[in-house]
């Protein structure tokens, strides 16, 4: 299962892998044990199965090893210890078989059972965040949570553990075995093992400041080929490619420098880890330190032999827990990624959560701050009437989106308060806040679905029947009798083949099903398909007819008509009134209008 | 797998090197433990004959010494292995690529490629020399001992042999069902991305829903099928996994009472008895290995086929004898039809557009307008129908020359991470200061430079992030006007720009249309840019419906007439109440 069986191989090995994960920082080593929660019992089994496997796995060998001190010991051959042997060391065989295998299967169970575990509690807990969250971190790291993350510790649950554990008990019973033996030949068979581990040591002393040289030139090689397809276009009609490639050579490059810088670093250490773990310098040193031995009469031939049956394999059972050091440290930090995630504060629920009556929007003293110093918009107070209609305007940066996201809570109001029918936003349960408005703007969100659930996520109990007719009232019902499977035709698979003109209309039929009395709109929205722009106008009108509109608006002449017209200046509510008393009063709208009337006609 | 690997890298030499090295390796493994048979043979008696060991011994410490010398040369000669082939297939993907036509890179290709060129070549060349040695060090280290067991016993050599088939058969299909697992549940990871993505985007929508804890019914689906495709792999693999496990465990126990049995009856000695069953540990532990390194090596496989499956992609044909001038600056369409697979997108499409004149593509969204575009510029090639510039169909034209000729001002306008000045450069790298400042200035890109606080030196931001669209087209425009390229093909921003963009981008593409050395073709949404053109070609569901100049079409009541007015109206929408409505 998974990618990462790279581990696996039974030599010592330094290259360094690179799908090792993120940067080292401190991990909080508790974060992973939480994590496990759910699947501590089984993760305990599996350790424990595959320490009996690793026990139980000696007995062939063990038995290899007695059925020769039998037979060298004396001449005369007893048939029945030695069948006995064998038989012990068939079942001893068979009994690892089972052992690992159950234990592994242990291992993989508790992983997908994890994996499923910690997404559910990822998505729920993406549903409580501040939906200001989604605009700061972007959706990419939720991805990266859901996903790579929670793939680093495949390796961990999945293999480390049980291999860890494993090899663990392999050490101790092997030792003990042939500490019974002889000591002499067991502390040298230790010495060499001794030797690979300082070896392996030393050659991954640097490894974190070499595998993030190595993640950081990986990053820019990405980068660098996802830049060069994306401005593809420009570099073919441009036929400069060369710059732009060299920009990727680069990268390649000083990827295979750090790999180099690394590998001639730890060239000495490295080479004597791979030296010391071969069987065949065990088999070397055991044979010359044994019959040195056997020579000096210190040792028997029949003594000898356990250590070149069981001595010799030990390195290569203990390589694991060597290496699982790895997969316990990408583990680490992908659980401490994912309980930071977790452990972020909610938006804030009220404990008792009030009902609006009516559908007025009181704007008292609204002042917001991203950074705690620059206020983006500074005490604006302003009452928005059911069946009227509210512009927003002001120069770019004079706070209009800013003040339209405070409404459905993307951000907390840092002084004053938005009441919704006299309830403040804060006193309402975010569901019911969120599906009291029609947030129409200009970046369309479709979902991987049907057309008909796309519109239906509107009132999820809307029948068949008031889909369409909201998609009638959309002007988008044509449009999807036209598509290749009409109203389940599924959608964001890239061959939906609607036009971004379409597509707002398709969420334009979503608000105006979700029939709420509320609406949000940016006015860009309306003109973002020329094409198409008289059917989302016509569609917009169908929406906003009777509710308690705000409008965000860019291009004056679309607001003529307002209720009543906020003009915001550096977050300030510089001015308020109607058209015609705007215009009359000669501030900034009246400039504003003026250069926009003269960009007009030209 | 090894053709497979083969096909990747043209260059074997180093492949081969590293292979031979390893093989090496692995039977010099093979016959220092089959030394331990005439070693064991001497010393294996109540009194020791060190006599008859000693050159044995001497034999086996000189075999000792080269093969610590050969490991400690493979160590570094597999890690510039490693880099150089990842670095080679880095380049070889990046340079296949740029040979694509240019409708290949949809955002489903682009994401493939990014992670062909980084994880997959990594992942490809790190395990091709990690898993590719013990592969070969599991093969022929067993191989070895089988040969050595057969000059003492044929009968027990035999049983080693019969278990290598045997094991690589079941070795075989639980490889076989490991990658298919994998490959469906990486499917199923990849939902699960793409769910992941759509519950950021689509937060607000999902919570106003009263889905924001329980995330979309689709998305449950994701998390339950992934789940359960685990599942399944594990089920499925249950029975040839063990199957491996139980073969090779079953042949040592096989071996074990086989020679057992021929000691007891005498056919064996009690020494070459030990020693064949210390060969049968040394063989039976490389080959059980192998079944750890499968997922490794079938985890590689699925990263070649991915790497290869791009490289696979078939290359625009080039023309043998390609034209490589071009003598003017005419666009002619001949009865082109094109599908992009399905309906197709333009049908017996032909119009020309004289040189030096500016042509204005009009229609609904969907009509075909920027598959023209397309075609020109030969992102594809025409089903049937001919595309001509200057008189020349361009599938016979040398590519370089026909994008050499053309400049493609895009709706969305991609900038490289770098500063202004560079992003025009890269339409005339040679450009003297003067001519950057005079195509700023046509553009009126002057006055955002003006504005920006380090002026051409400005970083960009990734994708031009920190400029806003319009101020992005108009780069774009900039470098139409320093290509100084003969034709020009433009896709107006149809979205809202701010006044001042808006303002600022069409007076700049008026600029490029009024220039009687270019011949100009617009997709156009602005009335301005509609009046300003020499001819109108009215496009509906991919067919012709109307051409001709501005003046006269808007005379009839065709589409031309009705779009305009259209588009007219849309300046002058306005919200309002409901009562005032349809004004």
């Amino acid at each position: 299962m998974g990618n990462n069986h790279a581990h696996s191989h039974h030599e010592t090995d330094v290259t360094p892998d690179i799908s090792e994960g993120g940067k080292e920082h401190l991990a909080k080593s508790d974060a992973l044990w939480r994590l496990l929660r759910p699947v501590r019992i089984k993760l305990l089994f599996c350790a424990i199965l595959s320490a009996l496997g690793a026990a139980a796995g000696f007995a062939p060998y063990i038995a290899v090893a007695e059925i020769a001190r039998n037979m060298l010991g004396s001449q005369e051959v007893d048939g029945n210890t030695i069948w006995m042997w064998v038989i012990i060391g068939a079942i001893g065989a068979c009994l690892r078989l089972l052992l690992v295998f159950a234990s592994s299967r242990l291992g993989h169970y508790a992983d997908a059972e994890l994996l499923h575990d910690v997404r559910v509690r990822i998505v729920s807990k993406l549903g409580v965040l501040p939906l200001g969250w989604f605009r700061d971190s972007g959706s990419g790291a939720i991805k990266k949570r859901m996903t790579n993350d929670l793939e680093e510790m495949h390796q961990l649950i999945a293999h480390a553990l049980g291999e860890l554990v494993g090899a663990g008990v392999a050490m101790i019973v092997g030792f003990t075995y042939l500490l019974m033996i002889d000591w002499q030949m067991s502390l040298i068979t230790m010495a060499v093992l001794l030797v690979m581990v300082v070896c392996y040591r030393i050659a991954m002393r640097s490894v974190t400041t070499h595998m993030s040289r190595l993640l950081a030139a990986e990053g820019r090689i990405s980068a660098a080929s996802v830049e060069y397809a994306d401005g593809i276009s420009v570099v073919k009609t441009f036929g400069t490619g060369g710059r732009i490639m060299q920009r990727f050579a680069a990268a390649v490059k000083e990827h295979t420098h750090a790999m180099l810088d690394w590998v001639t670093e730890t060239k000495y250490s490295s080479a004597a880890s791979r030296l010391f773990s071969s069987e065949m310098t065990v088999l070397g040193v055991v044979m010359i330190a044994g019959l040195a031995l056997v020579a000096a009469d210190k040792l028997t031939m029949a003594n000898l032999l356990p250590f070149l049956i069981i001595g010799v394999g030990l390195p290569t059972s203990i390589m694991p827990a060597i290496q699982g050091g790895q997969g316990i440290r990408k583990g680490r930090v992908a659980a401490s990624n994912i309980e930071e995630l977790l452990n972020r504060t909610a938006l804030m629920e009220p404990d008792q959560p009030k009902k609006p009556v009516g559908h007025k929007v009181e704007l008292d003293q609204v002042s917001f701050s991203y950074d705690g110093v620059a206020q983006a918009v500074d005490e604006v107070s302003a009452v928005c009437n059911p069946g009227t209609v509210t512009a927003l305007v002001g120069p770019s940066g004079a706070g209009k989106t800013t003040l339209a996201s405070l409404l459905p809570r993307f951000y907390e109001v840092t002084g004053g308060s938005i009441r919704i029918g006299e309830v403040d936003v804060r006193d309402m349960s975010s569901d019911r806040l969120l599906s009291s408005m029609s947030l129409v703007f200009q970046d369309v969100v479709l979902l991987r679905d049907t057309v008909t659930e796309n519109i239906r996520i509107g009132r999820p109990q809307a029948s068949e029947e008031e889909v369409r007719e909201a998609a009638k009232a959309a002007h988008i019902h044509h449009v999807i009798e036209a598509l290749p499977e009409g109203y389940n035709t599924v959608l964001g698979s890239g061959s939906g083949g609607l036009s971004g003109g379409e597509k707002q209309r398709l969420t334009i039929a979503r608000a105006i099903l979700s029939k709420a009395p509320i609406v949000l709109l940016d006015e860009a929205t309306a003109s973002l398909d020329p094409d198409g722009e008289t059917a989302v106008q016509a569609a917009l009108a169908e929406l906003s007819a009777g509710k308690t509109v705000i409008v965000i608006a860019h291009r004056l002449h679309t607001i003529r008509n307002a209720d009543q017209i906020l003009v915001l200046d550096q977050g300030k509510l510089a001015e308020k009134g109607t058209h015609n008393e705007l215009l009359a009063r000669k501030g900034l709208y009246s400039r504003m209008w003026a250069a926009q009337q003269k960009g007009e006609s030209e | 797998m090894i053709r497979k690997l083969y096909r990747l890298w043209p260059d074997h030499g180093i492949l081969l090197r590293l292979g031979a090295l390893h093989a090496i390796l692995a039977v010099l493994q093979g016959l220092l433990l089959g030394l331990l048979v005439p070693i064991l043979r001497a010393l294996l008696q109540i009194e020791p004959d060190f006599q008859a060991a000693a050159p044995w011994l001497i034999a086996g410490t000189i075999g000792l010494i080269a093969y610590w010398i050969l490991t400690i040369i493979a160590t570094p000669v597999g890690f510039s292995a490693s880099m150089d082939l990842a670095a080679g297939l880095r380049h070889h993907l990046m340079n296949y690529v740029s040979t694509l036509p240019l409708g290949w890179f949809t955002d489903t290709n682009k994401a493939r490629l990014a992670r062909a060129v980084t994880a997959d070549s990594g992942n490809v060349a790190h395990l091709a020399v990690v898993i590719g040695a013990p592969a070969i060090v599991s093969m022929l280290v067993p191989l070895t001992i089988i040969g050595v067991v057969w000059l003492i016993d044929w009968r027990v050599a035999l049983v080693f042999l019969v278990i290598i088939p045997i094991a690589l058969i079941t070795l075989r299909r639980a490889g076989r069902i490991a990658s298919e697992s994998d490959i469906e549940l990486e499917e199923a990871a990849a939902e699960i991305a793409g769910r992941a993505i759509e519950l950021g985007q689509a937060q607000t929508v999902l919570r106003a829903a009263g889905q924001g804890r329980s995330g979309s019914a689709r998305m449950r689906e994701a998390l339950d099928e992934h789940r359960a495709s685990y599942r399944r792999g594990l089920r499925r693999s249950m029975i040839p996994d063990l199957t491996y496990t139980a073969v090779v465990l079953g042949g040592f126990v096989g071996i074990l009472a086989l020679t057992v049995q021929q000691l007891l009856s005498g056919s064996l000695t009690f020494t070459d008895t030990l020693v064949v069953l210390v060969l049968a540990v040394r063989f039976l532990e490389p080959l059980g290995n192998l079944i750890e390194l499968i997922g490794a090596l079938r985890a590689m496989e699925n990263a070649v086929v991915r790497i290869q499956s791009i490289l696979d992609t078939p290359t625009l044909p080039m023309a043998v004898n390609a034209s490589n001038a071009l003598n003017q600056a005419s666009i002619e369409f001949e009865d082109v039809t094109f599908s992009y697979g399905g309906t197709p997108a333009l049908r017996n499409v032909s119009f020309q557009c004289r040189p030096g004149s500016t042509t204005a593509l009009v229609g609904p969204s969907g009509s075909g307008k920027t598959t023209v575009i397309r075609l020109i510029a030969r992102f594809f090639d025409t089903d049937t129908g001919n595309v001509r510039v200057g008189g020349i169909d361009v599938r016979k034209l040398d590519p370089a020359v026909l994008l050499n000729d053309i400049a493609i001002v895009f709706q969305e306008v991609y900038l490289f991470d770098s500063t202004i000045e560079e992003n025009l450069r890269l339409a005339r790298p040679d450009a003297s200061r003067e001519q950057l400042e005079r195509a700023a200035c046509a553009a009126r890109l002057d006055e955002v430079i003006e504005r920006l606080p380090e002026g051409w030196n400005t970083r960009v931001g990734e994708g031009g992030s920190r400029l806003s669209g319009g101020e992005r087209q108009r780069v774009s425009i900039a470098r139409a006007f320093l290509k100084q390229s003969r034709i020009v093909l433009i896709d107006e921003a149809a979205s809202a720009l701010d006044p001042e963009n808006e303002r600022a981008v069409s007076e700049a593409i008026g600029r490029l249309a009024r220039d009687r050395g270019r011949t100009v073709i617009v997709i156009a949404h602005r009335p301005a840019t509609l009046a300003a053109a020499d001819q109108v070609i009215a496009l509906e569901a991919g067919k012709v419906a109307e051409a001709g100049r501005p003046m006269e079409l808007r005379q009839t009541n065709g589409i031309f007439a009705r779009l305009y007015s259209q588009y007219e109206r849309a300046r002058n929408w306005h919200i309002a109440r409901h009562s005032d409505q349809n004004t």
